[in-house]
């Protein structure tokens, strides 16, 4: 049996934990996902909609918020009396928390950062070493179970096998002693450095020098809004002042990987460029065809911006 | 009586000259490392130029330099007096009524005036115009002793000229009161020396001496005897220690200080100042992060000014760099450049580009790979050049002229960034993988020529290298296609557009001292040079060295608006570059600036430009479909002679 670590915060369960449910699934044979929490109602229902042979629900007040001490407990009895063969979970930043402390509590060994697994018993694990500047193949020794994590986007949580008709749900109870907890954890904040987050925007309309005046912004605005993209800027329009400094990409600015970004009016500066090749699709608008933005976009219009947008915007506004 | 009384004073001075020369001289001896003046001979030639002639000290100061001159000549020419008078006052034997004593007083007597002449204007410069450079306040004891060398020489033109015969001054005669004044006053500045900036006198061309002979020489970190870079007061060199006690706190290194003058907190005058005073207080343990202002380590461009201006042979460059390296083993980077460190390590470019990028380039610009037997010369591309779209176009020109002119070269199948922003700053580990994996590749591909148009490639290269075991000849491509096209005329009927300034990289102008090829090569292409302020040996840096490409969020104003500022006050409708930061930095000024509708926005922006590019469109032969030139001079490749980067 391969168990199934799920991880949920507030009841959404993590996405990563749907690539660690495809890379169980490889091995083939019955797969538990046990979904760790206190009240995590929703998670469960989701994950409930997994081809699996059962979810198990971790549920006890101590296990609310994360702390290492707590969620190593659980973790440590559900896989003792559960004993499965192996023990999945997403590389994510709890597992490398937890996930070290439990195979070190069980005495058994732990493969991170897994980018492909063979069935086998005991499985093969792929992983990079040395910066990745080579792929290992790495077999646990002794007894099972024998604790996997798998790197972030090494599967597709997309190719995850859902079941026909719901898992069976079951609670498993632990006890976790109020004792065992040395941490503390404070309420989860974000910092507010960045009131805007490029980083997950699939769309980004960037402006550059080439937009001129500040009165111009609006219509690179319109665009964005057309087009249900955030609106970025490079460093001369921060330095403007003609947007804040949040909505910089570049490297001293935000590091972006949007499906489209659309680049009005920008050069390329090897600084800006740096913060958006990342990007799916680049699309740049700019009069200089020797700009050295061409030489990385993927489509590119030689011509005035102020005639381009708005026609953009019009064609847009149709559809 | 008298003489006993000068005696005893003479031994007082003497002991305490000695006890403050002593505390000094113990945190000498104590300082790591050693005092070492490998190489000669350049040695000997900066000591005669600097110290007898005083080059360093005229330089940019014409007027105060020569009245400095005057005083350090009169200096020397005095000695000889000074012993014979103390020489009678000990009562050990009196030669001052000799002929030839009467013919050195005579000499001496126009020494007297210059000195006279210089010290009185350097007291009013000091007193009356109080320039910044020397500090905020006016140093008493710097006064004094102006005074004092002031009746120096009045007691000895008095003396000299026998006005003092007959005369006496309550009873005593004149010449006794004159000679004793005389003595008072050699017998105070000796007390006085030591503890003051007046100690430059005695080390200085010691300092002077010992200063490495290429400009930016820091040597490698041994990692088997577990040299970690500067941490504290005490682990300060040997060198290091004599800079702090040597420094006349004149404040060229200030004012010729990039980022001093845009309003940072780094001052290169202050650390040395810092440093002596550390010393001078015995903490030794004490971190050099806490003994200078943050960021202030963070803050060096490393374009090498203050050390280039220091007329007494100051290092700053190891100082801050050994410092940086210090706080790098400590993992006390600044933020900017973890992801640059990482992406040396991945990728082995200072971007985080993929290496096909590179290859891409290679086969769209159609150069082959380099092979000893077909090449002579081997076109080191660089970060930059791999990666970077704009500064590819500079190489891309560089490539037309040498296969107009025939020059058989190629490029690398693989480069690592050379690791000059690891070296500079201060992750030294990092640098050393680089530098080894890279000369590993140079010598195993048998490269003997080198051409690159970055200069800090050029540093690194042809200079940084040599520890590593790399021998083969750096030269910049401005150099190089100087040479190349000697000879060559302007295109016809190309028009030459108003004037063109050319920013000196600092790693061009400043450590390779290379500032006639790049001019020669504009006037080539036609143009007429209108010099900024801040330019050839001495430029104003871009803001780029040292790791600060990567800043970008600058304190006070940046340092490439600033340069930018500077050259386009210049009034030309060009500028012109040779080297890929300086490009990016200043390229980055321009589009920030104007953005209110000042300079830069407007009606006709300044074209910005690199060199090789401005050469390729502009002379005959490359890039107007013209054959190339019937006897290619090429076939035999120019020979270039002397040092191959200094």
């Amino acid at each position: 049996m391969i168990l199934v670590i799920a991880e949920q915060k507030d009841g959404a369960i993590n996405r990563a934990s749907w690539e660690a449910v495809a890379a169980a699934q490889t091995l083939g044979g019955p797969i538990r996902i046990a979904v760790i929490g206190s009240g995590a109602t929703a998670a469960i229902g989701e994950m409930a909609g997994a081809k699996a042979e059962g979810v198990l629900t971790v549920d006890h007040a101590a296990l609310a918020s994360y702390t290492a001490d707590a969620y190593t407990h659980a973790i440590a009895e559900l896989v003792t009396a559960q004993a499965p063969d192996v023990v999945v979970a997403a590389h994510t930043y709890q597992a490398r928390d937890v996930m070290p402390r439990v195979a070190a509590r069980l005495d058994r060994p732990l493969v991170t950062d897994v980018v492909g697994i063979q069935a086998g018993s005991p499985p093969v694990c792929v992983r990079p070493m040395f910066q990745a500047k080579l792929v290992a193949e790495v077999v646990p020794v002794g007894p099972a179970p024998h604790f996997v994590t798998v790197q972030i986007g090494a599967f597709r949580a997309d190719s995850a096998a859902r079941g026909d008709s719901p898992a069976p749900v079951t609670t498993v109870d632990v006890t976790v002693p109020a004792d065992a907890i040395r941490q503390k954890p404070e309420p989860p904040f974000r910092e507010a450095k960045q009131a805007v987050d490029l980083t997950q925007a699939p769309r980004i309309v960037s402006v550059g020098r080439g937009i001129k005046g500040e009165e111009h912004i609006q219509l690179a605005r319109d665009l964005a809004a057309s087009l249900g993209a955030e609106l970025a800027a490079s460093r001369p329009i921060i330095d403007a002042g003609w947007l804040p400094s949040d909505r910089q990409v570049g490297s001293s600015g935000q590091t972006v990987a949007p499906k489209l970004y659309l680049a009005l009016g920008i050069s390329g500066a090897i600084q800006h460029v740096v913060g958006m090749k990342g990007a799916r699709t680049i699309v740049a608008i700019n009069k200089d065809p020797d700009a050295p933005i061409f030489e990385i976009a993927d489509y590119g219009i030689v011509g005035d911006l102020f005639e381009i947008v708005p026609a953009m915007i019009a064609e847009l506004k149709k559809g | 009586m008298e003489v006993w009384l000068f005696r005893l004073l003479v031994v007082a001075a003497a002991a305490l000259f000695v006890r403050q020369m002593l505390v000094r001289y113990r945190l000498l001896a104590r300082a790591p490392g050693a005092l070492e003046a490998p190489e000669l001979a350049p040695r000997v030639r900066a000591f005669v130029s600097e110290i007898v002639f005083q080059s360093r000290t005229i330089a940019a100061r014409p007027i105060v330099g020569i009245a400095h001159l005057l005083v350090f000549w009169g200096f020397c020419a005095f000695a000889g007096y000074t012993s014979v008078e103390a020489l009678r006052g000990l009562g050990i034997i009196d030669l001052t009524g000799t002929a030839a004593f009467h013919a050195y007083e005579a000499a001496l007597v126009p020494f007297a005036s210059g000195v006279l002449a210089g010290i009185t204007l350097l007291a009013i410069r000091r007193g009356v115009l109080r320039p910044r450079a020397l500090g905020a306040y006016v140093s008493k004891e710097s006064l004094l002793i102006s005074a004092f060398i002031a009746i120096l020489m009045i007691t000895f033109l008095v003396d000299a000229a026998d006005a003092h015969a007959g005369v006496a001054v309550g009873g005593v005669p004149l010449e006794r009161v004159n000679w004793w004044t005389h003595m008072l006053v050699i017998l105070a500045f000796t007390v006085l020396i030591p503890d003051s900036k007046h100690l430059h006198l005695l080390l200085s061309p010691a300092t002077v001496f010992l200063r490495a002979p290429i400009l930016g020489t820091v040597p490698k970190l041994d990692f088997e005897k577990e040299q970690t870079g500067l941490e504290t007061v005490g682990q300060l060199e040997k060198k290091q220690v004599l800079d702090a006690f040597t420094c006349v706190e004149c404040g060229r290194c200030q004012e010729n200080c990039p980022a001093f003058a845009t309003g940072k907190v780094l001052n290169p005058k202050k650390l040395i100042l810092q440093n002596e005073e550390a010393l001078l207080a015995g903490k030794l343990d004490l971190p050099l992060k806490d003994l200078y202002d943050d960021p202030a380590l963070w803050q060096c461009t490393t374009c090498g000014a203050c050390q280039n201006e220091c007329p007494v042979g100051v290092e700053h460059l190891p100082l801050i760099v050994n410092a940086r390296r210090g706080l790098v083993s400590n993992g006390e980077a600044p933020s900017q450049l973890v992801p640059v460190y990482n992406h040396l390590e991945r990728r082995g470019n200072i971007w985080g580009l993929l290496s096909e990028q590179r290859q891409k380039f290679i086969d769209a610009a159609g150069v082959e790979i380099f092979d000893p037997v077909k090449h002579d010369y081997v076109v080191w591309l660089g970060c930059a050049g791999a990666f970077e779209a704009d500064f590819q176009k500079s190489l891309r020109a560089l490539f037309d002229i040498l296969k107009a002119k025939q020059v058989r070269f190629g490029v690398l199948a693989k480069e690592k960034c050379n690791g000059d922003v690891a070296k500079r700053t201060g992750n030294e580990y990092l640098f050393q993988e680089l530098a080894t994996s890279n000369v590993a590749d140079l010598n195993e591909a048998g490269v003997k020529k080198v051409i690159t148009s970055c200069p800090h490639c050029l540093k690194t290269l042809g200079h940084d290298y040599r520890e590593f075991g790399f021998e083969a000849e750096v030269m910049h491509s401005a150099v190089f296609v100087e040479e190349l096209t000697r000879g060559a005329t302007p295109i016809p009927g190309v028009p030459t557009q108003g004037t063109v300034t050319y920013h000196d990289p600092c790693y061009l102008g400043r450590y390779a001292q290379t500032v006639d090829e790049p001019r020669a090569l504009l006037a080539r292409a036609g143009a007429t040079i209108a010099e900024p302020e801040r330019t050839k040996t001495n430029p104003f840096c871009c803001g780029a060295g040292g790791g600060l490409l990567f800043e970008e969020q600058e304190t006070g104003q940046r340092i490439s608006d600033a340069r930018y500022e500077q050259l386009a006050a210049t009034g030309a409708d060009t500028v012109v570059m040779a080297c890929p930061f300086c490009s990016i930095m200043l390229k980055g000024a321009q589009a920030s600036a104007g953005k209110s509708g000042a300079a830069g926005a407007a009606d006709k922006p300044i074209a910005m430009t690199d060199l090789m590019s401005y050469v390729a469109d502009r002379l005959p032969g490359v890039r107007d479909g013209a054959p190339p030139a019937a006897a290619p001079p090429a076939a035999s490749p120019p020979e270039r002679s002397g040092e191959p980067t200094s």
